[in-house]
């Protein structure tokens, strides 16, 4: 029994990590994070509508 | 995808360039970093015989914009070449290894390249809560950015992220996010700001390293004087409607639909330094205000706070007043008109009475007995 991480994983638009737990050659468990936060919901509070699609664009 | 010694006219050679093609990209180089047409052969020498220096492009808070602007520089082959052929020996969006070979790939380039690989920033780096929010490989950006970019030759802050936080630098700024400059000072460092930035920009400035061994000369925020000297105002195809006072009013309106001025409609391009309007995108065709909207400013460092609401018109216009420089522009044209006009009809007076026979009357009987 063996946990394992890929991270970072690759080919990918964005920052992401899988973890998983092997159970003889099979994947028993696993987990993903995103290993990245900007806050654009929170940056977009109080804005100008007409600007929201500029700021998400850029998710 | 490991850096061998080979330059990148030997690249061009494998890739079936033809001499002719290579120098017409030496010669568009040359132009985009505002050399005189003499370097071209100066910058075609380097470009052929220098050892292509080793790349790896790092991203933190960012949302892959320059990565897929690097990209775009797929069509034009030779340009292609000179990133492809830079040896680029890790980018977590293009790279084929994953997890720890990912990063086996950017140690040994480390190592053997130590002092001498080009390291490009795409994202911020957040600095809140001892950088938590961005980590690869259980390590945060802020520690990452210090160690890699602390041993590269130079370090290219690609896009407006990199270079001044941009959009997670925007308030309330939840991140601490901040560009590489502010938490990295060993060694020199070029911001290469827009939203993304342009392929153009990043190549003429790896050509300008490769053919003077340094970075291009740079403003007050660290950008490069070739591609961020003048203002997108100075050099937009609807100026001279702006100089005329027509403007598109509303969205669809007859002067929108006209291809006219976009000030009124929140452009900021009068108060932007790039050169957008010049290099443009997607292969030449076209750019933002040519499209019919305004420009954001998306070069200008905290344009996400300063230039924002997009739409409402910049406040004041460097050069002359907006608001009234139709009437005032116009009444100052037809001064110096009507001025010309008057001096000219002097003249004309007195070479009509002078003897001899002034030389435009002599035309004018011509032009009468033709009649």
């Amino acid at each position: 029994m063996a946990k394992i991480a890929i991270d970072p994983i690759t080919r990918i638009e964005g920052h992401l990590r899988i973890e998983a737990q092997v159970d003889g050659g099979e994947v028993t468990e696993a987990w993903s994070s995103a290993t990245m936060w900007r806050g654009i919901e929170q940056i977009l509070i109080g804005r100008d509508p007409r600007d929201a699609w500029y700021f998400t664009q850029r998710i | 995808m490991t850096a061998e010694k080979i330059t990148l006219g030997q690249g061009l050679q494998k890739r079936g360039v033809s001499r002719r093609s290579f120098l017409k990209f030496c010669g568009a180089m040359t132009a985009a970093l505002a050399l005189p047409a003499r370097y071209t052969s100066r910058i075609a020498e380097a470009v052929e015989t220098k050892p292509r220096p080793p790349l790896l492009w790092l991203e933190y808070q960012d949302c892959a914009g320059n990565t897929e602007s690097l990209l775009r520089a797929s069509q034009p082959t030779v340009a292609q070449l000179v990133l492809d052929v830079l040896s680029v020996d890790y980018h977590e969006t293009i790279m084929a290894p994953a997890g720890h070979q990912a990063e086996k790939s950017l140690r040994d380039t480390m190592e053997k390249y130590k002092g001498q690989y080009i390291v490009v920033v795409e994202g911020s780096i957040p600095t809140k809560d001892d950088g938590v929010y961005c980590t690869i490989g259980g390590r945060t950006a802020l520690d990452l950015v210090k160690d890699i970019g602390g041993s590269a030759a130079a370090v290219i802050a690609a896009g407006t992220c990199a270079a001044y936080g941009g959009l997670p630098a925007a308030a309330p700024d939840p991140t601490g996010a901040v560009g590489v400059s502010k938490v990295l000072s060993t060694v020199p460092i070029l911001n290469l700001p827009g939203c993304p930035m342009n392929v153009i920009n990043l190549t003429a400035t790896v050509v300008h390293y490769l053919t003077f061994g340094e970075l291009p000369a740079v403003d007050q925020f660290g950008r490069p004087l070739f591609a961020y000297g003048e203002r997108i105002h100075d050099h937009c195809e609807r100026r001279a409607h702006y100089d005329a006072g027509q403007y598109a009013e509303a969205w669809g309106d007859e002067g929108h639909r006209k291809g006219w001025c976009l000030y009124k409609m929140g452009c900021k391009g009068p108060e932007t330094y790039h050169n957008c309007p010049v290099v443009r995108w997607n292969e030449g065709t076209n750019w933002p205000i040519g499209a019919g909207h305004g420009c954001a400013g998306c070069a200008e460092p905290g344009f996400w706070d300063s230039m924002t609401p997009f739409y409402r018109r910049l406040p004041n216009t460097p050069g002359f007043g907006v608001e009234t420089s139709a009437d005032k522009v116009g009444l100052g044209v037809v001064a110096g008109v009507t001025g010309a006009f008057t001096m000219h009809g002097l003249v004309s007076a007195m070479r009509a009475t002078g003897e001899p026979l002034a030389e435009h009357e002599t035309i004018n009987k011509e032009e009468n007995t033709d009649g």
